[in-house]
């Protein structure tokens, strides 16, 4: 039991770990399909600075949440693969679409160049919509299972109007997470212009977050009414803490604090995951498949955390060396500033 | 298309796309680490050049393998359900293992790509270790999960319920020692010859610089070290089969009537009705010497098995001729080129029919790799988990898996068109003029790329 929650909690920790990380940089790709004017470019390059050493890092979150799925629930991960066959078929293609054309756009020459950040900014969004959708379907509780065969229709589940606002969720999400981070990343670069232009860019899609969060609430009671009681009945405070969070994100984004709002806006969505999390508990997969029939004998889930426990040792240093290397100015601009002094001093 | 034929289409094209990236992934890093080595021990921009060169193309390298193998983590559930059900308990573990490996190499790729202005040249080079290591673990643990389809272990069935799940036991299952060694010496074999290729291709073309000589020495340093290991251990795999697998043995010779003092049948047309191959070159006697050390040995035919449990020869027999008629040529070309290397006191040798064999080798290493696959996958049909489990049981119930496999498919050709075009366009660009501690730590290497 006690080892089947803590295989869980680490799983839902590396959802959330994908969610954060991985969404802000589908976001960069968001804004990269967004950046116009004459500030595009430098939107642009920007986005392509933060994202170029942490993105493949970012994107082994979700191979680990597969695998782990896999491994701790096996007829969980069979029941979503064949009920969710077409929204993760998409997600897949946009990973792929993503990944190959942001290094393709970073080798080519100008024109070609020019096309594949187009495919890699329209990649961006199409990943996190269909997982949104696809999350929307689970937590709906409209993945039916009969005698261990998945009864649910192709396209039914993740079309709903439910489905469909969470997917768009998603996406203005993965537009607030990007919008924040870029700030600080046009703060190393001393680019106040860009500064400014992602905090705009971070309260309208906060905005537009908080707009389809109203209609995810008022459609809930009627097309997710398992996740709604779940809510009220033991999710509530945690609800309440994560809008409390979100509005104090928007407050200090607001009042240029951006260290300050970046913290809170990744809190905010680790804790939007720990409210569904515990919103559908103790279903792994509502009502089809709850936590303790789906998971893994204690021989293998014992062997994965031992497992998990000795690759987080080597990993999480790993991972916080790769973040604090490239915090900071890029070095570039400290050799441009050292050799631009002299000039500034002789007027 | 069947929805079992349209689903072992896209299965099998998504990884023989990714094992070419996993390959070089395997393989590059190894040759990162030991060039830039060289660079920083013997300051020479030369090996430096090298390695930088080797590290773009492996920016692009990498980048489409761990989308390529995204793809193939989704497919194993999105396509073969039933499986993932099954085994998940079992052999999800080095599936999950592999999650941490791979993580460690994306962690130290970005590091490593991105890191030459912010980190000391040392401390860069360090990165490498951490990047060919856990490659190497990466196709490990992999493969030890492919092994345990081929001989399951760590597990019993009773009353149709599978219970006393040991997964360590599941991951050093029969096949493991075979499988997994015969896939990193081929991942080695491939990325040196592979690369070993590319710069006598250049010198053919009258290319002078030492540039290209030192790139061509280091890769068949690595191709020509890991063949000999990599027949060696293709023979003690293949003569497991007789005993693991001997439905894969026998559809790998070719035997359909079991019989002692089996020939060998080299290459020839596998002809299913009459049970004979044509045009084969028969050596007698032969194959029960290589399989049981004995001429007279007794060889398990296709006989021996019910028509619903035979796997169909026809490509596995070629296939498995193809795969050891490369790995043979490979060796060959590698003795000659270190033959002459030292006996003309140590002078790259410039023989173009030589060069033009190493232009072959390159890509029959990897033509071997994607061989080898069809005769382990193939060998092991109808089972998707031998003798647990069949095929065509573990398909999916989705429908239109006809418009998915197409799709990927344009997928694959595209991705392989724009990186074949992006790769030649990096060896075209004009070698850096800079020298040596500019090379060793600045952003670019100078000319002509982002």
């Amino acid at each position: 039991m006690t080892l089947t929650y803590a295989i869980l909690i680490i799983l839902w920790l590396s959802l959330i770990a994908y969610a954060v990380l991985g969404g802000a940089d589908f976001g960069g790709g968001i804004w990269d399909f967004f950046a116009f004017g004459k500030e595009a470019e430098r939107q642009r390059s920007l986005i392509g600075q933060a994202l170029g050493p942490v993105w493949e890092a970012n994107h082994v979150w979700l191979i680990f949440l597969i695998v782990g799925l896999f491994t701790a629930f096996p007829p969980a991960f069979s029941i979503l693969s064949t009920a969710l066959f077409v929204p993760f078929t998409l997600a897949v293609i946009g990973i792929v679409l993503r990944g190959a054309a942001f290094i393709f756009r970073a080798n080519s020459e100008a024109v070609t160049s020019k096309v594949w950040g187009r495919v890699f900014s329209t990649a961006s969004t199409i990943t996190p919509f269909f997982f949104g959708t696809a999350a929307a379907a689970v937590a709906s509780g409209q993945v039916h299972v009969q005698g261990g065969r998945v009864q649910t229709d192709l396209l039914a589940g993740w079309t709903t109007p439910f489905a469909l606002t969470i997917g768009a969720l998603a996406l203005s999400l993965c537009a607030v997470l990007a919008a924040v981070n870029l700030i600080i990343e046009a703060q190393h670069n001393n680019d106040a212009e860009l500064v400014e232009a992602f905090r705009r860019r971070a309260m309208i899609a906060g905005a537009i977050t908080l707009v389809l969060d109203a209609v995810a609430f008022i459609l809930s009671p009627f097309q997710a009414p398992l996740l709604w009681h779940g809510l009220l009945d033991h999710a509530l405070p945690l609800a309440i803490a994560t809008a409390l969070i979100g509005l104090g994100a928007a407050t200090s984004l607001f009042l240029r604090r951006y260290r300050l709002a970046r913290v809170l806006a990744f809190t905010t969505t680790a804790l939007i995951f720990a409210s569904w999390g515990l919103s559908q508990f103790p279903y792994l997969v509502p009502v089809a498949v709850t936590i303790n029939t789906a998971a893994s004998p204690p021989s293998t889930l014992l062997a994965l955390l031992i497992s998990t426990s000795i690759g987080m040792a080597l990993l999480l240093p790993s991972l916080w060396f790769l973040f604090h290397v490239f915090r900071g100015k890029h070095p570039a601009l400290n050799v441009q500033e050292k050799a631009a002094e002299p000039t500034s001093t002789q007027h | 298309m069947s929805d079992l034929l349209d689903a072992r289409a896209q299965m099998g094209t998504s990884l023989a796309f990714h094992i070419i990236f996993a390959s070089l992934g395997v393989g590059l890093p190894l040759l990162l680490c030991i060039a830039e080595g060289l660079a920083l021990w013997h300051k020479d921009s030369g090996w430096m050049t090298l390695t930088r060169r080797w590290t773009k193309a492996f920016a692009l390298l990498f980048a489409i393998g761990a989308v390529s193998g995204t793809i193939l983590s989704f497919e194993i559930g999105l396509l073969w359900p039933t499986f993932t059900k099954f085994s998940g308990s079992i052999i999800g573990l080095p599936f999950a293992l592999e999650g941490f490996a791979f993580f460690i190499e994306a962690i130290f790729l970005g590091l490593y790509l991105y890191g030459w202005e912010r980190l000391s040249p040392r401390a860069h080079w360090l990165c490498s270790f951490p990047l060919w290591i856990s490659g190497a673990f990466s196709a490990w643990f992999i493969v030890s999960a492919n092994s345990w389809m081929n001989t399951p272990a760590g597990f019993q069935i009773k009353h149709g319920q599978v219970t006393g799940i040991n997964p360590l036991q599941a991951i050093l299952n029969p096949s493991t020692p075979y499988e997994t060694s015969h896939m990193l010496l081929a991942a080695y074999v491939a990325t040196g010859f592979g690369v070993a290729a590319v710069y006598a291709i250049q010198i053919l073309r009258g290319k002078r610089e030492t540039y290209y000589r030192k790139g061509l020495l280091l890769a068949m340093a690595l191709g020509a070290i890991a063949i000999p290991f990599q027949i060696f251990d293709g023979d003690l795999s293949a003569r497991s089969l007789a005993d693991l697998q001997p439905a894969k043995l026998a559809a790998v010779e070719g035997v359909f009537h079991t019989e002692k003092g089996a020939p060998i049948q080299i290459g020839g047309i596998v002809d299913d009705k009459t049970g004979q191959i044509r045009f084969a070159i028969e050596i007698p006697n032969l194959l029960s010497i290589l399989a049981r050390g004995d001429p007279h040995a007794t060889i398990i035919g296709l006989d021996k098995f019910a028509p619903q449990d035979q796997p169909d020869p026809f490509f596995v027999h070629p296939s498995f001729d193809g795969m050891v008629g490369s790995g043979f040529f490979a060796l060959f070309i590698g003795g000659v080129f270190w033959l002459l290397y030292f006996r003309r006191k140590r002078v790259v040798p410039e023989n173009r029919l030589l060069l033009w064999g190493i232009v072959l080798s390159g890509p029959l290493s990897f033509v071997a790799i994607e061989l080898g696959w069809v005769v382990t996958e193939l060998g092991r049909q109808p089972w998707i988990i031998y003798n647990i489990l069949r095929t065509s049981d573990a398909v999916t119930t989705a429908p239109g898996l006809g418009v998915s496999f197409a799709i990927f498919s344009g997928i694959y050709v595209v991705l392989a068109i724009t990186l074949t075009v992006l790769l030649l366009r990096l060896a075209r660009s004009p070698l850096p003029k800079q020298e040596w501690p500019v090379l060793a730590s600045s952003s670019d290497e100078g000319v002509g790329t982002k």
